[in-house]
């Protein structure tokens, strides 16, 4: 039976993942504001630990700015269904940590046999669609509150798809009410890896289930390979911080927007100095984030 | 199974088989989109066992590590939900793969232990002082009955190899090979100092005791165990035994690794 919950209220604001390098930076001094950023974001898997010192470094910067859990192995879209195990222990981080939010993406990373770690597409089918609902319906059930979740970069389509990616979103949300973190740099690489417009893609979706955005840095097309990779690896480029602009004049309520930064992961005032250019292009919208 | 199912199961295959033919009505397009999601996975496997087994990478060199990963992850291909799992097994395959050096396998075990304890429950150890207000009142019986918790993840085992010159000399990145077959094995005995994971060499007795207390035998088993074959021991022989338990004892103490008398 699909419960309903307490909606997931707006919470306008700047923030960056919580990564190793940047540990110090974060518990350093009395000042809970010793980095200026409104949130951190964290990748779920690396806390669902039962000890250690990661885990009360976390604690530690939860008392002192609002936490983000964001996943990469719940695999909402497996045919096979959710991993009571990995739910099980994402509850207990949720109950640990008490995140703004809880994250994911659409996608699959595993069959009952195997795992990927990786984030594979899912047909754009009315099968996959209902596969997706129901395992949402499951981690909101445990979680006993709604997810957001993240629009993927893909590499590959499918010849069976029968609806766009923007209308498997908009089903999604609606059949379940679980809302929408929306990475601006996987529209982009997308959109150039399967040659739709960024912009209809935003257009398309009920942008009033938008609480949070990503921005990142992905690696371009080579002569060898005509397909972009999201990696994270690098600085934002300046056609995606464009359609950050665009999709901030869309929405309808204030976002939270953050930058994710996984490999060569620089000294934080150079991350810090992206979140300013988020800042000063929020602060242009019609809805300040 | 249905059709998605199928269909997710065929796509994992292509991945972790690139000799698997690639789904019906695939196109060029799919498969260049596919070169891409192998290559992906490629670069987790390999870049979440160089972490784990940094020193074993170091010591192996490239070439050689790179092998034993994808040797690694043919034979074991991940299942878990994290992917700090795929190095289950990890030691076994470098054990498989570089017969004529031991070493590395210890070096392997010795990583994987401590990536485990990193993220072990936390615990506050038994000091030495606590212990003794324990067992004060302690009679022989309740002595050979006593039970310890000990640090969870902690391990030991016996190694034939200096795995302390090896660490050293590894954390310097430095190429040079210490001298590292020991004239008799000893235990490597694993646990974590606070937050952080650590071991040391110690006597080969300290590692079949470790295995008998930590799966819950008593400290009279222990002593039995290290008493031997020996099915009429005289007083010298038992009496022996019991100074090498109460130094085996001594020593995990000393270094926090009883958590509990008796849980």
């Amino acid at each position: 039976m699909r419960a309903r919950y307490e909606p997931v209220a707006p919470f306008g604001g700047f923030g960056l993942g919580l990564r190793r390098p940047h540990y110090d930076d974060f518990i350093a001094g009395a000042d809970p504001r010793n980095v200026p950023v409104d949130f951190v974001e964290v990748i779920s898997e690396n806390y669902m630990i039962q000890g250690g010192r990661q885990l009360r470094i976390l604690e530690q910067v939860r008392e002192r700015l609002p936490v983000i859990i964001h996943g990469v192995s719940m695999s909402i879209g497996s045919a096979d269904g959710l991993d009571v195990d990995y739910l099980a222990k994402l509850k207990q981080l949720e109950q640990r940590i008490e995140p703004l939010w809880v994250s994911d993406h659409l996608c699959w990373t595993r069959t009952s046999a195997h795992s990927s770690h990786d984030l594979l597409p899912l047909p754009l089918t009315q099968e996959a669609l209902e596969v997706v609902c129901a395992n949402i319906d499951h981690a909101q059930n445990v979680l006993g509150r709604p997810m957001l979740l993240e629009n993927p970069s893909s590499y590959l389509t499918f010849p069976e798809d029968e609806m766009s990616e923007w209308q498997f979103l908009t089903e999604m949300t609606r059949a379940t009410g679980c809302y929408l973190l929306l990475d601006v740099n996987n529209i982009y690489v997308s959109a150039s890896n399967h040659g739709f417009a960024a912009e209809d893609y935003l257009a398309g979706l009920p942008l009033d289930r938008v609480r949070q955005i990503h921005l990142a840095g992905h690696d371009p097309a080579t002569a060898d390979r005509d397909i972009i990779i999201d990696t994270h690896d690098r600085p934002v480029i300046d056609p995606v911080w464009d359609l950050y602009a665009r999709a901030m004049s869309m929405l309808p309520q204030p976002v939270a927007t953050m930058i994710e930064r996984d490999e060569n992961i620089p000294p934080l005032p150079e991350l810090l100095g992206e979140l300013d250019r988020a800042r000063t292009i929020a602060a242009g919208a019609p809805v300040a984030a | 199974m249905n059709g998605l199912a199928d269909r997710q199961a065929a796509f994992l295959r292509a991945i972790l088989d690139e000799a698997e033919p690639l789904p019906a009505g695939w196109g060029n397009a799919q498969a260049m989109g596919m070169k891409v999601y192998r290559g992906n996975y490629r670069s987790a496997i390999m870049g979440a066992l160089g972490e784990t087994f940094e020193r074993t990478a170091v010591y192996l060199g490239d070439k050689p590590f790179a092998q034993a990963c994808i040797n690694h992850a043919i034979a074991h291909p991940p299942s878990g939900w994290t992917i700090d799992a795929v190095g289950a097994g990890f030691g076994a395959t470098c054990a498989a793969l570089f017969p004529g050096n031991p070493e590395v396998a210890e070096l392997a075990w010795l990583e994987w232990t401590m990536l485990g304890l990193a993220t072990a429950p936390d615990n506050v150890p038994l000091n030495v002082e606590s212990f003794s207000q324990t067992v004060a009142d302690f009679g022989e019986d309740d002595w050979a009955a006593m039970r310890l918790a000990l640090q969870p993840r902690a391990d030991a085992r016996l190694v034939w190899h200096d795995l302390e010159a090896l660490w050293r000399a590894l954390g310097k990145d430095r190429v040079e090979r210490p001298e590292l077959r020991l004239a008799t094995p000893q235990c490597c005995l694993v646990w974590r100092e606070g937050e952080r994971p650590t071991f040391t060499l110690v006597e080969a007795d300290h590692a079949g005791a470790f295995a008998l207390m930590q799966g819950g035998a008593s400290y009279g088993e222990m002593i039995e165990l290290l008493i031997g074959n020996d099915p009429e021991p005289s007083s010298e022989t038992v009496q022996a035994a019991a100074m090498c338990a109460g130094a085996i004892l001594g020593r995990w103490l000393k270094e926090g690794i009883v958590v509990q008398v008796n849980p």
